[in-house]
């Protein structure tokens, strides 16, 4: 059970999305009943597997690295080759799914969201329902799936595979330009992607030269860059590949164009899936492959990213300052916030990173449900322009409460989940060159934190505006509004409260108790995005490779013959075998991952590195 | 004072004011209705009793042992490993010392004042008005804001409360949403607040990243040791650095120059509002605020001038405008502005202990004023300008005695509560340096000016009110509030006043290190008897002078007003549009940024969107080109594989 809770999570909503499809076709009241069962079930399982996670979670040190709730299918493609003794998989290439601290966090968030956003499309979709719902299930097995996924090539089928239901989604029940809106929202994130593709490609053949073997699996990669076997050069081009279709789905100015027109067009649904989950795959991204296995690389672009997302922050900001349209508003705030969350990320700090990513659920939860409330307002109305709408406070006092309520916590008032992750971000980039957390010294600085904080006040500006435009002043509507033909009444209904009232609760909770979620952040990112504390750039190579070749020998000192490497593995010695990485025995946790341990990573050293010496040769 | 009694203390300060506000806007529409009050009222007087309890905890506890830090729970990870190497945090924890007693004691008594008076005034002919409970919901949430301010042991919760109370402005000033004037307003309040949290912000952060804590006792204890986190000193340009950012936020939050914009304009809010805002709670957090950094400020004689500087600028400016408005709430926001300068001034001249206590006395007299000026509005029908009604004192005798009363303590007449407040400040301020001193008598002058200005507009004069204003007296909801602040108003004085001078005994040991040691003169000990009764009798006489040219002006001979007027209209028409200064920011600062907003949509639109599209283009040219070839005619075709072969011929023979 508990090496299969992840596959029961992720394959759920699929499972249920075909079932959706076979006869007997139900009426569009029971087809929008079972899609919400099968969500409902989802975040259920999740629910479990988070509790499991957290049962494992003490055991779990920073010495010793560990994904939780793993589970391992290899494809065993290709021949056994012998390598030192041990028999190993031409082509490591698995279903191979498992969590830490991050990415348990980003599964419960998707699959928070998911029922609500098919609870919120109840009244307003009416054509061809079961398609539609089919589709959104779909795209929930494609986001769980980038979350769970330890095998770099099905993170890229997954990470893909999400582009086609949202682009479906998009094109048949978006606004008055969803064609438009579909294909650029389909080519901009498929032209990044294939250069993507390109760097995965290289990547697992560049780990045939270095270890003999093919390999996909995101920890040996890790362990691959970690231990510095990469050259900067190769790191370079890698990181750009990944980049690239990251980039693109975060959105970092300036590939941020394709999100306003999407996220205008897209129904409201696949509006809150997009900004809450869909674009922190790139991010995530980020955080789970670029930075842990290009980190020089990633050190030396932090500051241009970091640049680039400051850049982000201002201009998307000013950009939905003058915006007409609400959802563009929004939107266009969404490009503002992940330009923090990317800060963050690249301040290459534990407090950065962790709170990078509470930024994304924080995104998530405040922006998915300010997309709820904007589809609320438009199910009535029948319109999103600002001139058109006014003194909405009076007749809905909900709406307007649950506005106001996310505006603050969008806008990161103190007390509420914003806040956390903004301020973390900021502390980290403005602390970023010191090395209070054991981790080496940052890229950042307290110059790149001060037009990141105008932030603070543009938010406020753009978003307080809206309330303003919205709520406040004497009372505007269009003529024959609002619309309560299709059985919605005058504020919001029992039904669309239910679906804010939980974003809500979770967003007060983690502004007034954040620990939860950022303990496990904080041995996340300490275990797999920011591990090793040696700065490494092409003019320090040389002292590298000295300390490379010393730690070699340290360890291989303390190595017993080569059938014994697996005792590499204890909690002591592990750092040194982390120095050298691909040297020796990295994943062998047969306590806890039975399925994983049978193979080790092992180093065909390039000659350049010590010709053939290899673990056990002197001893 | 063991911490048990100072938790429960403070749990019951924060949470009471919480729970009366959830209780209030959970049951308020459907159970409460127009008794929704009741929970705020007693969640705010429970405050106001276990503040009092704990400031005589503080006040009772041994020498040296006034000051105590009660942790409550981990907040927020920030990354770094304390010493065992364990993660640690900022934590919510509290600070309590005689400063925070001091200002809780003054936050919740007049928080409680007003939302007594608050219950008849949200009335309207006996029936609650529309967002009732709205009202009395914000008004709790603010108390546990303000508190939560003060009560916070590291910087970071100050930002917490710093924000909420900026919050709870917004929503309180725009109470009456469906105006939008009063949507405009509050939107103002939290945007200049927040420019100043900018500062604010940038300012914790240069701290964390000098002394790698944000805890207050940590911090300070390093800056009076001259480190910084890492042990190397600490330079003088860090130090004023910090102190000039968050400055910046104390100006947002203080309504200090430049950042004062939003003040006059929050007189968009109900009565009560105002008084709460200017009186008890927020303006008040940013000289709470560097009282509370008195180490950091002290330690930077640059930021200190600035400081006083400022101060002493703001005091001037706001009094010159009061001089010529006509709406009343208007004139005690300028007045309000002003006082506030003095407060600053006082700490920038190392009179920190001074400053604390005018915010002391001008708490009482200014929620007096505004809730005098609050029934006045009530009994007009919501009309406050001076010039539509007069001579009131027959009809509404007990705010007329109350405002009077209100007026002279702010007037700074001999021997009420201003007084002894101001003259203090004055006398600090000589002693730094003449212009500061002379700035602040200065101001002493038209202060009592312009108050009587307005007393006498409004209560003397022949009787006249709007059309269909039926003027009467407020019930007793309205009338006990404001007696007991009048005996605020006359008696708060002599708590710091000299001879007694308790209060300031009682602050001594926060600011004995800090301010203290670095002022030139410490008043209760030093002063010579002409050096300052001479100026006790010269701040008296200014301020009877003021209230006596302001009886001759616009009592015994009202044509004057007139001529002063049409003599300098560019003069007065620059004070009654307030030195132009909205206008500037609008031209200025946020007409260009909105011009650039405008401008990154249309780079959007066509520059990014325009240079993809030539990329996307060359795919499109070339198989614009092939297409060409693809013509579908044999003898192309033909003609093509001819001419091909022919080429690889050539080639191949040649080579």
């Amino acid at each position: 059970m508990e090496s299969w809770i992840l596959t029961i999570v992720i394959f759920t909503p699929l499972v249920g999305g075909v079932l959706l499809m076979l006869p007997p076709y139900g009426n569009n009241a029971s087809v929008r009943r079972s899609a919400l069962f099968y969500s409902l079930l989802t975040l259920g399982i999740s629910l479990l597997a988070l509790f499991k996670f957290y049962e494992g979670a003490p055991a779990n040190s920073y010495d010793d690295p560990a994904y939780l709730l793993t589970h391992r299918a290899p494809w065993n493609t290709g021949e056994l080759i012998d390598i030192d003794g041990l028999a190993v998989p031409s082509i490591d290439i698995a279903y191979h799914v498992g969590v830490d601290g991050i990415s348990i966090w980003l599964v419960v968030l998707a699959t928070l969201l998911m029922p609500l956003a098919i609870l919120s499309g109840f009244r307003s979709i009416r054509t061809r329902v079961r398609e539609y719902y089919c589709l959104l299930l779909f795209l929930e097995t494609g986001l769980l799936g980038v979350f769970c996924a330890m095998d770099l090539l099905f993170f890229y089928v997954c990470f893909e595979f999400t582009l086609i239901p949202l682009y479906f989604l998009i094109g048949i029940w978006g606004g008055s330009e969803r064609r438009r809106a579909a294909n650029k929202f389909f080519i901009f994130t498929l032209a990044g992607s294939v250069l993507t593709f390109a760097g995965v490609l290289y990547l697992a053949y560049y780990s045939y030269t270095t270890l003999g073997y093919l390999t996909l699996n995101i920890e040996k990669l890790i362990e691959l860059g970690q231990g510095g076997f990469l050259p900067y050069n190769l790191q370079w081009w890698l990181f750009l590949a990944f980049a690239a279709g990251f980039a693109i789905k975060v959105p970092l100015f300036p590939v941020h164009t394709w999100l306003p027109l999407a996220h205008t067009e897209a129904p409201t649904a696949g509006s809150v899936i997009l900004a809450g989950v869909l674009l922190k795959l790139g991010t995530y991204g980020f955080c789970r492959l670029s930075i842990p296995m290009f980190p020089d690389a990633s050190r030396e672009l932090a500051p241009t990213i970091a640049v680039l997302a400051i850049i982000g922050i201002i201009y998307a900001a000013l950009a939905a300052w003058v915006q007409k349209d609400i959802k563009k508003l929004v939107a266009y705030s969404s490009v503002s916030h992940l330009g923090f969350c990317m800060l963050g990320l690249f301040s290459l700090k534990v407090a950065g990173v962790s709170g990078g990513v509470l930024y994304m659920v924080n995104h998530g939860l405040s922006t998915g449900a300010l997309f709820l409330i904007v589809g609320f307002i438009y199910e009535r109305y029948h319109t999103r322009k600002f001139a058109e709408l006014g003194g909405l406070a009076r007749p809905m006092p909900w709406l307007a409460f649950f506005l106001i309520f996310f505006t603050l916590s969008s806008i990161g008032l103190p007390g509420l989940n914003g806040f956390v992750g903004e301020f973390l971000v900021l502390l980290a980039t403005a602390t970023s060159a010191t090395t209070d957390d054991g981790i080496a010294a940052g890229p950042l600085g307290y110059a790149y934190a001060i037009p990141a904080a105008l932030g603070i006040i543009l938010s406020a500006v753009y978003m307080l505006r809206m309330c303003q435009r919205l709520l406040f002043g004497s009372l505007v509507e269009p003529a024959g509004t609002p619309d309560t033909s299709t059985g919605l009444s005058k504020d919001l209904t029992r039904r669309e409260i239910g679906i804010l009232t939980p974003i809500a609760l979770c967003c007060l909770a983690i502004g007034v108790y954040p620990k939860p979620l950022l303990d496990t952040f904080e041995v996340a990112t300490r275990q797999h995005v920011l591990r090793h504390p040696a700065p490494r750039t092409r003019t320090d190579a040389g002292t590298l490779e000295q300390q490379r070749s010393a730690s070699l020998r340290r360890s291989v000192a303390s190595t017993a013959p080569a059938g014994d490497l697996n005792k590499l593995s204890t909690p002591t010695n592990r750092a040194s075998v982390g120095l050298i990485g691909a040297s020796a025995l990295i994943s062998a946790r047969e306590d806890r991952t039975p399925n994983a341990s049978a193979e080790s990573i092992r180093v065909k050293q390039p000659a350049s590195r010590g010709g053939d010496r290899r673990p056990g040769d002197d001893t | 004072m063991s911490d048990q009694v100072l938790y429960t203390c403070g749990v019951l300060i924060l949470l009471a004011p919480l729970v009366g506000a959830v209780l209030s806007g959970a049951l308020g529409p459907v159970l409460l209705r127009s008794r929704a009050h009741w929970p705020v009222v007693a969640g705010v007087a429970v405050a106001f009793i276990t503040s009092v309890v704990l400031c005589a905890q503080v006040a009772g506890a041994p020498e040296g042992a006034t000051s105590a830090l009660i942790p409550v729970y981990d907040w927020i990870a920030h990354g770094a490993q304390d010493a065992k190497g364990a993660t640690a945090y900022f934590k919510v924890e509290y600070l309590i010392d005689p400063l925070t007693a001091i200002m809780l004691m003054t936050v919740t008594g007049v928080s409680l004042l007003v939302v007594i008076y608050s219950r008849d005034y949200m009335r309207e002919h006996g029936k609650a008005v529309h967002g009732y409970e709205r009202f009395f919901a914000f008004l709790g949430l603010f108390v546990f804001s303000m508190c939560a301010l003060v009560l916070g042991g590291n910087f970071l919760l100050l930002y917490l409360g710093w924000e909420a109370v900026g919050l709870c402005s917004y929503l309180l000033i725009g109470f009456h949403y469906g105006r939008p004037a009063a949507a405009a307003a509050a939107k103002k309040a939290f945007l200049v607040n927040r420019i100043g949290d900018f500062g604010f912000a940038l300012g914790i952060l240069l701290i964390y990243l000098t002394f790698g804590s944000l805890e207050y006792g940590a911090v300070f204890e390093m800056v009076s040791q001259g480190l910084t986190g890492s042990g190397d000193p600490l330079s003088g340009d860090r130090i004023t650095a910090i102190a000039l950012l968050l400055f910046c936020g104390a100006c947002g939050k203080s309504a200090q120059l430049p950042l004062h914009v939003w003040l006059p304009d929050a007189m968009e809010g109900p009565s009560p509002v105002s008084a709460l805002i200017h009186a008890a709670t927020m303006v008040t957090a940013g000289i709470y605020m560097i009282a509370r950094c008195g180490a950091i400020f002290a330690a930077s004689p640059t930021a200190m001038m600035v400081v006083a500087v400022v101060g002493a600028a703001t005091a001037l400016f706001g009094a010159s405008i009061a001089l010529v408005q006509t709406d009343m709430k208007r004139i005690l926001a300028y007045s309000t502005i002003s006082q506030l300068g003095y407060m600053v001034l006082a700490i920038g001249v190392y009179a920190a202990d001074s400053a604390i206590f005018h915010l002391f006395t001008h708490a009482f007299f200014k929620a007096l004023l505004f809730l005098g000026a609050g029934s006045v509005m009530h009994a007009m029908g919501g009309i406050i300008d001076v010039r539509h009604f007069g001579g009131l004192r027959k009809v509404l005798p007990w705010t007329f005695a109350t405002f009077v009363i209100g007026s002279l303590a702010l007037s700074g007449f001999p021997m009420l509560s201003g007084f002894f407040s101001k003259d203090e400040i004055i006398h600090h301020a000589l002693a730094a340096h003449p212009v500061l001193g002379v700035i602040g008598l200065l101001t002493a002058l038209l202060t009592a000016f312009y108050t009587f200005r307005m007393v006498f507009l409004a209560f003397h004069g022949p009787y006249r009110v709007p059309e269909g204003v039926h003027p009467h007296e407020s019930g007793i909801w309205m009338r006990a509030p404001l007696l007991v602040l009048s005996v605020g108003a006359l008696a708060a004085g002599y708590l710091g006043a000299e001879g007694t001078g308790a209060l300031h005994r009682f602050l001594e040991p926060v600011f004995a290190d800090t301010f203290v040691r670095n002022n030139p003169i410490h008043i209760v000990e030093h002063a010579g008897f002409w050096a300052h009764y001479g100026l006790m009798i010269v701040s008296g006489a200014l301020a009877i002078v003021g209230i006596l040219a302001a009886y001759l002006l616009y009592v015994r001979e009202p044509w004057i007003p007139g001529l002063l007027k049409a003599s300098a209209p560019r003069a007065y028409r620059t004070l009654w549009n307030k030195y132009y200064v909205d206008e500037l920011y609008d031209g200025a600062i946020v007409k260009p940024a909105q011009r650039g907003g405008r401008f990154c949509v249309g780079l959007d639109d066509y520059g990014v969107d325009g240079l993809i599209w030539v990329v996307t283009a060359i795919p499109r040219a070339v198989a614009y080109l092939l297409r060409t070839a693809q013509s579908g005619l044999l003898q192309g075709y033909a003609l093509s594989m001819v001419a091909g072969i022919a080429i690889i011929l050539l080639l191949v023979l040649w080579a």
